[in-house]
C-alpha cells in the first residue's frame, strides 16, 4: 500500500486527494455532464481538480484522433501503479470524459473539443467570460479591495457560526447565506429560533478555507433543483468564476437567467464584487478564482485588518499555545478548544487542558480535527521541529478522547441456561450466521446477541422444540 | 434456555472495577461476563454512565482550580 500511495503525490509532496466535487459530478446523468463539457472553461477546471495521474491519462488522450486500444495502454503501466491506474480509468469513466466501451478508449467527443479549445484558445463562445470595457466613469475596484471585500464577506459567515450561542452579537449575513448554512447541517434552528452551530459546524469551521468553500458550494448546488436551477448553468457559472482573472471586470450580458440570479448569492459569499445590485458588470474576488487552483483563496498580504492567513500558532510541550493573531475569527475559533488566558494586541496566550478539549469534544469535534488544525496553521518556527507539533500534547489529546469512549453499550439478550452443549453450538452458530453475536463464552456456555437478532433467535428455538416435541 | 433482556457493557477491567463498586451502593448488574464485559439493566444505563464519570472525575487533576 505505502508504495501505490507514494505514486499518486501532488508535486508538493502531498497525497492527492479526490476532490469533493467529483462524487458529486460522477452522481448527475451523463446528458447533464456532456452539456457541461460543451463550456471549455467548464473542461478545463475539472481537469484542474483531476488527481495527477487522471491529468496524465487525459492529456495522453487529448490529442489523438481515434480510439487507442485499452491493451496499448495498459502496456505502459508498471505492476505498482496498476491499482492507481484502473482507479483513474473508472473515476474518469463515471465522469464520463473517458469512453472505455469496446475494449478502446478514448475521451468523450465533447469534453475533447471543449478542452482542446480551453488549451488552444479561439472560439467565440465567451465561456471564460468577456470582459467588461473599461470606462473612465466607473473605475474598476483594485485587487487590493476586491481582497479586503471576499476577506470581510467570508470572515462575516465564519465568525457568525462560531459565536451563534455564545451571546455575542456579530454581524449576521444575509438571509440567503442563514439558510445554506441550516440547509447543509452546519447550524441548526428555525426562521424564529436564533440559529445554533451543529457539531458538523464545528468540524467545518477547523477546515481549510479552500475546502469550506467547497462545502458551501457544494450545498448550493444541491439546492438548485429545489430553487427550479438549472444545473448545469450553475455548475458552469462557478467554473467560469475559476478561470478568471482577479482584478478583472466582467459584464453580465450574456449570462443565462439562472447565472444572473446567482450574483447575487455570490456577493454575499463574497465569491464576487459588483458596484450596485444592478451594475450591469462583476469583478470575481480571489476566492473565487483560485477554486480550482492550489493557491490559497484568502489574501495573504498584510494591509487587511486579518492576521496573518498561515503560521500563527505555536504550541509548547507544556501544552501552551500562543497565536499571533488579532483576527477575531481566528482568536474564537481557538477559543473552541484552548482555554484562553491572556490577550494583547498581537498575540494570544491559553493553554490546551482537559476542560477546553472535553468541552470540544462534546461539541462534535474530533481530536484528529484539532491536532489537523494546530498542523495547517502552526508557526514557521514550529516547522523546525520533527515531530511538528510536541508529541505529549498529541497524545494526550487523543488520550482524552479515548477517555470519552471508555464504556461501549449494546442493546440485546443474554441468552444462558443451555440444556447441553450441543444444544448451545447449534443455536450459537445460527446466531453466528445472522452475524448478531456481540459477546460468547463456551465454559459459561452462554452468548449475547443483540437487540435485532432476538426475534430470529426466538422463532429458531421455537420451531426447534417444536419440531423435537412429541 | 433462557433468554435475558439487558445492555452489554464493553469497558476496561479498571472501569469494570467501578461499576463493581457502584453495585453495591444499588444494584444494577445483571452478569458478570469476563473483565471486560457486563450486562445491565437497560433502564439503568443513564444513571450509571452519569455516576461513572463523576467517579473517573474525581481522579483527574485540572490546571485551573
Amino acid at each position: 500500500m505505502p508504495s501505490a500511495q507514494n505514486t499518486d503525490t501532488d508535486n508538493d509532496g502531498k497525497q492527492h486527494v479526490q476532490h469533493i466535487i467529483i462524487p458529486f459530478l460522477q452522481s448527475q446523468s451523463q446528458n447533464t455532464l456532456t452539456r457541461l463539457y460543451q463550456r471549455p472553461s467548464s473542461c478545463l477546471s475539472i481537469f484542474r481538480l483531476l488527481s495527477p495521474l487522471e491529468r496524465q491519462l487525459v492529456m495522453n488522450l487529448l490529442w489523438l484522433e481515434s480510439a487507442i486500444s485499452a491493451n496499448t495502454m495498459h502496456a505502459w503501466v508498471t505492476r505498482e501503479g496498476r491499482k492507481l491506474y484502473d482507479e483513474a480509468l473508472v473515476t474518469l469513466s463515471r465522469l464520463h470524459i473517458l469512453l472505455t466501451a469496446t475494449g478502446k478508449l478514448a475521451l468523450n467527443p465533447t469534453f475533447k473539443a471543449g478542452f482542446r479549445q480551453a488549451i488552444t484558445g479561439g472560439g467565440s463562445t465567451g465561456s471564460f467570460g468577456i470582459p467588461a470595457e473599461q470606462s473612465d466613469k466607473h473605475p474598476g475596484i483594485d485587487i487590493e479591495g476586491l481582497d479586503a471585500y471576499a476577506l470581510e464577506r467570508w470572515e462575516t459567515i465564519l465568525h457568525f457560526m462560531v459565536s451563534s450561542g455564545t451571546g455575542q452579537q456579530p454581524t449576521r449575513p444575509s438571509s440567503g447565506v442563514l439558510f445554506l448554512l441550516q440547509r447543509s447541517g452546519l447550524m441548526s434552528g428555525s426562521q424564529n429560533m436564533a440559529p445554533q452551530i451543529t457539531s458538523a459546524g464545528f468540524q467545518f469551521l477547523l477546515q481549510p478555507p479552500h475546502d469550506q468553500l467547497w462545502d458551501l458550494l457544494l450545498q448550493y448546488l444541491r439546492l438548485t433543483e429545489e430553487r427550479a436551477m438549472d444545473l448545469v448553468e450553475v455548475l458552469g457559472f462557478i467554473f467560469m468564476l475559476a478561470t478568471m482573472e482577479l482584478g478583472r471586470e466582467y459584464s453580465i450580458e450574456n449570462l443565462g437567467v439562472h447565472q444572473k440570479a446567482m450574483l447575487e448569492d455570490l456577493r454575499d459569499y463574497g465569491l464576487i464584487w459588483q458596484r450596485r445590485p444592478s451594475s450591469k458588470r462583476f469583478s470575481p474576488t480571489r476566492l473565487s478564482t483560485t477554486l480550482t487552483s492550489s493557491s490559497p483563496p484568502l489574501p495573504t498580504s498584510s494591509g487587511t485588518n486579518s492576521g496573518p492567513q498561515e503560521g500563527f500558532i505555536i504550541l509548547e510541550t507544556n501544552y501552551r499555545v500562543y497565536a499571533y493573531t488579532d483576527n477575531p475569527l481566528q482568536t474564537a475559533v481557538l477559543n473552541l478548544f484552548v482555554t484562553l488566558k491572556y490577550r494583547f494586541p498581537n498575540l494570544v496566550v491559553g493553554s490546551i487542558t482537559r476542560d477546553s478539549v472535553k468541552k470540544a469534544l462534546m461539541n462534535g469535534i474530533s481530536a484528529d480535527q484539532i491536532i489537523s488544525y494546530l498542523v495547517t496553521h502552526a508557526h514557521p518556527q514550529m516547522r523546525k521541529n520533527n515531530p511538528l507539533l510536541p508529541v505529549t500534547v498529541q497524545d494526550q489529546i487523543r488520550l482524552w478522547e479515548l477517555e470519552r469512549n471508555r464504556l461501549k453499550s449494546r442493546e440485546g439478550y443474554l441468552y444462558t441456561n443451555f440444556a447441553s452443549q450441543a444444544d448451545y453450538e447449534f443455536v450459537l452458530n445460527y446466531a453466528k450466521e445472522l452475524d448478531i453475536v456481540l459477546w460468547e463464552s463456551p465454559a459459561k456456555r452462554c452468548f449475547f446477541g443483540s437487540i435485532e437478532g432476538h426475534a430470529n433467535i426466538k422463532g429458531f428455538i421455537e420451531r426447534r422444540t417444536m419440531g423435537a416435541g412429541p | 434456555m433462557r433468554a435475558i433482556k439487558g445492555v452489554l457493557l464493553t469497558c476496561d477491567p479498571a472501569v469494570k472495577q467501578i461499576l463493581l463498586l457502584l453495585n453495591e451502593k444499588e444494584s444494577f448488574i445483571i452478569e458478570d461476563l469476563d473483565d471486560h464485559h457486563l450486562v445491565i439493566k437497560a433502564e439503568q444505563e443513564y444513571r450509571i454512565r452519569k455516576e461513572l464519570e463523576a467517579e473517573l472525575e474525581k481522579n483527574t487533576y485540572s490546571l485551573e482550580s
